[in-house]
């Protein structure tokens, strides 16, 4: 029953367990840290650092430098501030160098205490897709509040030098206050300073929120990476990341500016990173939405970097699938596969453009590969899986599939099991086939009638009855399908002619007349037009031989069917 | 010096034996009854009590019929550490029992692979997987902080608890 946890599933219900193994060990945790007291001794040989409690409270108590010094490390914002209102009202003076660790500090931590935060799976769901969502920081939820300490602090400071400015701009930049990051700008350019480069990438990032339109946006970091270069400040691989970011939000401006910008930073030598590339894929491409042309922009990236990969296969060329599939499997590529819901695309791209383009044996190949060891395919890979078995007239593994499909959960959905009942049905294969068939025939039937507890998961259509008792008779079961045919009354469904006349074709080669004149019966039930020529059937194909073994009840019934029907036959 | 020694212990003999003068020889008996006739068996009775593999064999079929509840390999020749083990294993049973309780379906078995502790226990589904996992990942985390050591969690489920016959 246990599943066992396999490093890329996307499945929902993998993601539960493992999720809630997480939040079990966080528990244990919080324990651990709450009463250290029972976990102090100390069996290892050597010591293993991180089987220990770890050590929350601050060593020094008394009002000092280090021991502000001491807290920053610690990342205890709340007491960091605290001690250093104390020292500051005790009158000793606290270094610029301290006072500038203790700003980025509340600038990085947003003023407040950074929580004991499960640490999610490292493929984590956002639930905003990329390039939707607003910001990165969209697991932030604190923004920057008008009188904070880190605003406080810098207003004491006698002398702010460029680390503070950066730092208060930097904090400001990340919990949303792009304005007043833009106004500190210009306090730090009226104090006549010089800006450093991490405060040009937070002016960056910040550009696109300041401003409306995508010309005006793409000004304002021209205009900034001017300035920088006025300030003789070197970019480097953050500025070029946070420009392509930039230039994400512009729109169509972003897909002319991004190559230039790209081949100034390389005449610089900044090398594009792994980053880089994905800034420009999604300036290029949106992930998710089919997108015929462009095929040679992905062409000439893939070309500079060899050894990387991309998440998009929206061309239909086989060969460049190959290509990518394989670039996934050099080293730490696969983390650019994104969240688990990107994965599920691109894996079900690389299926369907398999199932389209190359022949079975290669798709089996694959899909042995891949299924369910990196991949769970969702109903719509399953049907093209099975209209590509069709197309290469392989039905005869259809069994194996449908053991797939229930093990993979998509054994509910109906249209999914309608269609392998219809393509089963439809034409006639050899005796073993067939039997297999039947097997699988008799396991759907299983599902259709009583699902988990009583609930009922799948309702019978006249279609699918109808493609289940033909495969049961072309596999010569017949008492099973003769229990199918009462399921026709129970269910409120029709039985079609062909189906009625395939039945009486069985029973005539079993030569129970019984069951052909039961058989009558039901079509006329049905009120079945084709119930006079049943009759006639029934009346040419049995011999008298035959005849003799009929009860006197069904004698009785053939007596009166055969009235009924000569009627509106003598009438036509 | 030789003498000297002689003449005392001569001494402490005469002294002891006049100090318990009738049945000097027999001592005090300070252990616990033991009831090594009695421990881990079930007794037979109306027939209507149910029992597993492990609690239908008695301890003198352990090696022949039933296998080891706690391997590991300090009760080798030179080898220290037996009785700490014995004792981590009380606990760590005891914890498993009070953690899943009601559904354990069988003893608990604990091997010791080099530094692993690997913990196989047999469970009824009696909560959902999900909740499994969560106690799975607190226990293995809890253990191995407390015995600073990895601790692994082998965790199969069945339906009911097996049933081997009916005492």
């Amino acid at each position: 029953m246990k599943t066992f946890l396999t490093l890329t599933s996307f499945s929902p219900i993998q993601k539960l367990f493992s999720l809630s193994q997480e939040s079990g060990r966080n528990a244990a945790k919080y324990f651990i840290n709450t009463y250290p007291k029972y976990f102090q001794k100390d069996y290892a040989q050597p010591h293993i650092p991180c089987l220990m409690p770890e050590t929350l409270e601050a060593q020094i108590e008394e009002a000092s430098e280090a021991a502000l010094i001491e807290r920053i490390r610690m990342r205890k914002v709340k007491a960091a501030v605290d001690l250093y209102d104390q020292l500051l009202q005790a009158g000793t003076s606290v270094s610029l160098d301290v006072t500038n660790q203790l700003l980025d500090l509340i600038c990085f931590c947003g003023d407040h205490d950074p929580t004991q935060e499960n640490v999610p799976e490292q493929r984590n769901e956002e639930t905003a897709k990329k390039g939707r969502a607003s910001k990165a920081s969209g697991l932030l939820k604190a923004t920057w509040k008008e009188n904070n300490n880190a605003g406080r602090i810098f207003a004491l400071l006698s002398e702010p030098n460029t680390h503070s400015y950066s730092a208060l701009i930097r904090g400001m930049v990340k919990y949303g206050a792009y304005s007043k990051a833009f106004s500190t700008y210009t306090d730090l350019l009226n104090n006549r300073l010089k800006a450093d480069v991490h405060t040009f990438n937070a002016l960056i990032i910040a550009a696109p929120e300041v401003k409306e339109k995508y010309n005006e946006k793409w000004e304002l970091i021209v205009d900034l990476l001017k300035q920088m270069a006025e300030q003789k400040v070197k970019p480097n691989l953050l500025t070029l990341n946070a420009v392509l970011k930039a230039l994400r939000r512009c729109g169509t401006l972003g897909k002319s500016q991004a190559f230039p910008v790209i081949s100034e930073m390389k005449a610089l030598s900044i090398d594009p990173s792994l980053a880089s590339y994905n800034h420009l894929l999604a300036i290029f491409y949106k992930t998710g939405a089919p997108i015929q042309g462009q095929t040679d922009i992905l062409q000439e990236v893939m070309n500079e970097v060899s050894g990387k990969s991309f998440t998009c296969l929206d061309t239909k060329d086989m060969e460049q699938a190959y290509r990518v599939h394989e670039l996934l499997g050099v080293g730490e590529n696969w983390r650019l596969l994104g969240n688990d819901f990107q994965q599920s695309i691109y894996y079900a791209r690389f299926f369907s453009l398999l199932c389209m383009m190359e022949n079975i044996d290669v798709m089996l190949k694959w899909y042995r590969d891949l299924v369910p060891s990196v991949y769970y395919p969702s109903s719509n890979v399953m049907r093209d899986l099975l209209q590509a078995l069709d197309t290469d007239n392989r039905l005869d593994l259809i069994p194996q599939i449908w053991k797939d499909i229930k093990q993979l959960g998509h054994a509910n959905r109906q249209n999914l099991v309608e269609e392998l009942l219809t393509l089963m049905a439809r034409e006639k294969h050899n005796q073993e086939v067939q039997e297999s068939f039947a097997e699988c025939a008799l396991d759907i039937k299983k599902i259709y009638d009583t699902g988990d507890r009583g609930k009922v998961l799948l309702s019978w259509t006249a279609g699918s009855l109808i493609d289940l008792i033909s495969v049961l008779l072309a596999a010569h079961r017949r008492q099973d399908a003769w229990e199918m045919l009462k399921l026709f009354k129970t269910h409120n469904r029709v039985p079609s002619e062909e189906l009625l006349n395939k039945f009486l074709t069985c029973v005539k080669e079993a030569g129970e007349v019984n069951q052909a004149v039961e058989l009558v019966q039901i079509s006329a039930g049905f009120c079945l037009p084709e119930t006079p020529k049943l009759i006639q059937r029934v009346q040419q194909e049995f011999e008298l031989t035959d005849l003799r073994d009929l009860k006197p009840s069904s004698a009785h019934h053939l007596c009166s069917l055969l009235t009924a029907c000569s009627s509106p036959l003598k009438q036509h | 010096m030789a003498t000297s020694l002689v003449r005392q212990t001569k001494l402490l003999s005469i002294v002891s034996s006049q100090l318990n003068p009738a049945a000097c020889f027999r001592n005090i008996h300070c252990t616990a009854a033991c009831l090594k006739n009695r421990a881990a068996r079930i007794r037979e009775g109306k027939g209507d009590k149910s029992v597993t593999y492990e609690q239908a064999y008695h301890p003198h079929h352990i090696g022949h019929r039933k296998g080891w509840l706690s391997q590991h390999t300090s009760n080798l020749q030179g080898e220290d550490g037996a009785a700490e083990r014995v004792v981590e294993d009380v606990f760590i049973r005891r914890f498993m029992y009070g953690t899943f309780h009601g559904c354990l379906a069988d003893e608990v078995v604990i091997k010791r692979r080099g530094n692993l502790l690997v913990i196989c226990a047999v469970m009824i589904q009696k909560l959902l997987p999900s909740k499994f996992y969560f106690l799975i990942g607190y226990t293995e985390e809890l253990l191995s902080h407390f015995y600073k050591c990895p601790v692994k969690i082998e965790m199969q489920t069945v339906e009911e608890k097996v049933v081997y016959k009916y005492l």
